[in-house]
């Protein structure tokens, strides 16, 4: 515990973006989920915390007029799971905020807490990616947009700026008739993912209409191919097709071994969780459909 | 640097002065004598510290003191307050569900948030719940069945 630490409560977006500017390593504390793990652990010593809890600009999911959602960055797992805002293919989102770890962790921790840590195999990063979200920065300069592929850009590096927080995630209309799932695979319920495949996917006519897909928890940021997309568009989603689109995924991971799994298991993987997960979404559109 | 935090803990206004990176756990455990809440990986991770912040269970060791100000919390002490257990507490013992007990309290904050919310979880709902508290002596089995006789005894 370091002593000289000082404990701040904004009450605004631009007094937390002050008070960060203002302190050599000042951390934004949102559900604590992750930071305070770590200040347990020992690994980070600030000099000043500055807790977002009292920001009421931060909070809640609130409907677009375009069909979009604005999330607020300190909008819990557990509200993000519970939401029914989510429309048609949003729903990826909610359906991996229910995967993460479990009940207690999911009241504390939050969309915009997860996603500056962005730990490659939480599973955030993938649905936000495949649901083809924005992310809502705030700073000394004002208030940026960037998307998913621009703000995840390395091993637990993100687009933001020292002094910078995220304010928003912003998720976009999925294509009408469209299905949301989030499929997981993790050695046990509430463990971080060995493999993930995230999935917006529409059929019209038997072939398929819309397919937006990320991979995580394989490389240093979500895996999103259009080749991979494109080669199912227009197919029936056979299981030729699929191994394909697979096989393009695999190939443009990046995974490492753990102790998790191998790098090798990985890539042998994510064809066959990307068909899991097609079907499980194609038996969604069947279940809305009756 | 330390500041003068208000709580209410099971019910009670407390004055505690925290550290900014002082946890709730800490607070609870070492400045108010409140032991049940157990710290055991200090990560958030085997659920042993889990209590109720405004009603909702979280973890003790990943809450700071300092950011719980104005928030009320309700620790296993706080569910049995004159010694009369509740029905999950008494399941639990009837149940044979406790091993060494490092587990049980976060569990039992846990089962019982559960039956608050839902008077007659299955099984599956039970598990669920419960997946975010570990118990080493791995007696799972009787701490599910003893969580779903409290159902049966139908007043959680």
């Amino acid at each position: 515990m370091n002593d000289a630490t000082e404990f701040l409560r904004p009450r605004s977006i631009d007094e937390a973006v002050a008070m960060l500017a203002a302190h050599e390593d000042a951390r934004p504390l949102a559900g604590g989920a992750t930071l305070v793990a770590m200040l347990n652990a020992g690994l980070i010593e600030p000099d000043a915390i500055v807790s977002l809890s009292g920001i009421e600009e931060l909070r809640g999911i609130q409907a677009q007029e375009n069909g979009g959602l604005r999330i607020g960055a300190m909008t819990r797992h557990a509200e993000t799971a519970a939401s029914a805002l989510f429309r048609d293919g949003q729903q990826v989102v909610p359906h991996a905020a229910g995967q993460i770890a479990n009940m207690p962790v999911r009241n504390m921790g939050t969309m915009g807490g997860s996603i500056s840590f962005a730990d490659p195999a939480i599973d955030y990063p993938p649905a936000l990616t495949a649901a083809g979200a924005e992310i809502e920065i705030a700073g000394p300069g004002g208030t940026r947009r960037v998307p998913c592929g621009e703000f995840f850009l390395d091993w637990y590096t993100t687009a933001l700026e020292p002094g910078e927080l995220v304010a928003a995630i912003h998720v976009p209309p999925a294509p009408a008739g469209s299905v949301g799932h989030y499929e997981k695979l993790a050695r046990v319920s509430g463990d971080y993912a060995i493999v993930s495949v995230a999935l917006v996917l529409a059929m019209d006519g038997g072939l398929c209409s819309a397919a937006q897909i990320a991979v995580g928890a394989c490389g240093p940021v979500p895996i999103r191919l259009a080749a991979a997309e494109e080669a199912l568009v227009g197919s029936s989603l056979d299981a030729e097709t699929l191994a394909w689109g697979g096989a393009m995924l695999a190939e443009a991971s990046d995974p490492v071994d753990d102790v998790r799994g191998s790098a090798d298991y990985r890539r042998r993987v994510i064809p066959r969780l990307l068909a899991k997960a097609v079907a499980a979404a194609r038996a969604k559109m069947i279940e809305e459909a009756a | 640097m330390s500041q003068a935090v208000a709580l209410k803990i099971n019910g009670v206004e407390r004055q505690v002065l925290a550290g900014a990176t002082q946890t709730l756990l800490e607070v609870l455990r070492d400045q108010l004598g409140l032991t049940g809440s157990k710290r055991g990986c200090n990560q958030g991770v085997c659920g042993a510290c889990t209590v109720m912040v405004d009603g909702r269970p979280v973890r003790g060791c990943l809450s700071l003191a300092a950011n719980c100000e104005g928030s009320e919390i309700t620790t296993v002490e706080g569910l049995a307050p004159a010694g009369k257990l509740t029905p999950v507490q008494q399941a639990l013992i009837d149940s044979g569900a406790v091993q060494c007990g490092f587990c049980t309290s976060g569990m039992v904050i846990s089962a019982h948030w559960l039956l608050q919310r839902n008077e007659k979880p299955d099984s599956d709902e039970i598990r669920r719940t419960l997946s975010g508290n570990l118990c080493r002596c791995s007696g799972y089995r009787k701490i599910v069945e003893a969580v779903a006789s409290a159902v049966e005894g139908g007043k959680a």
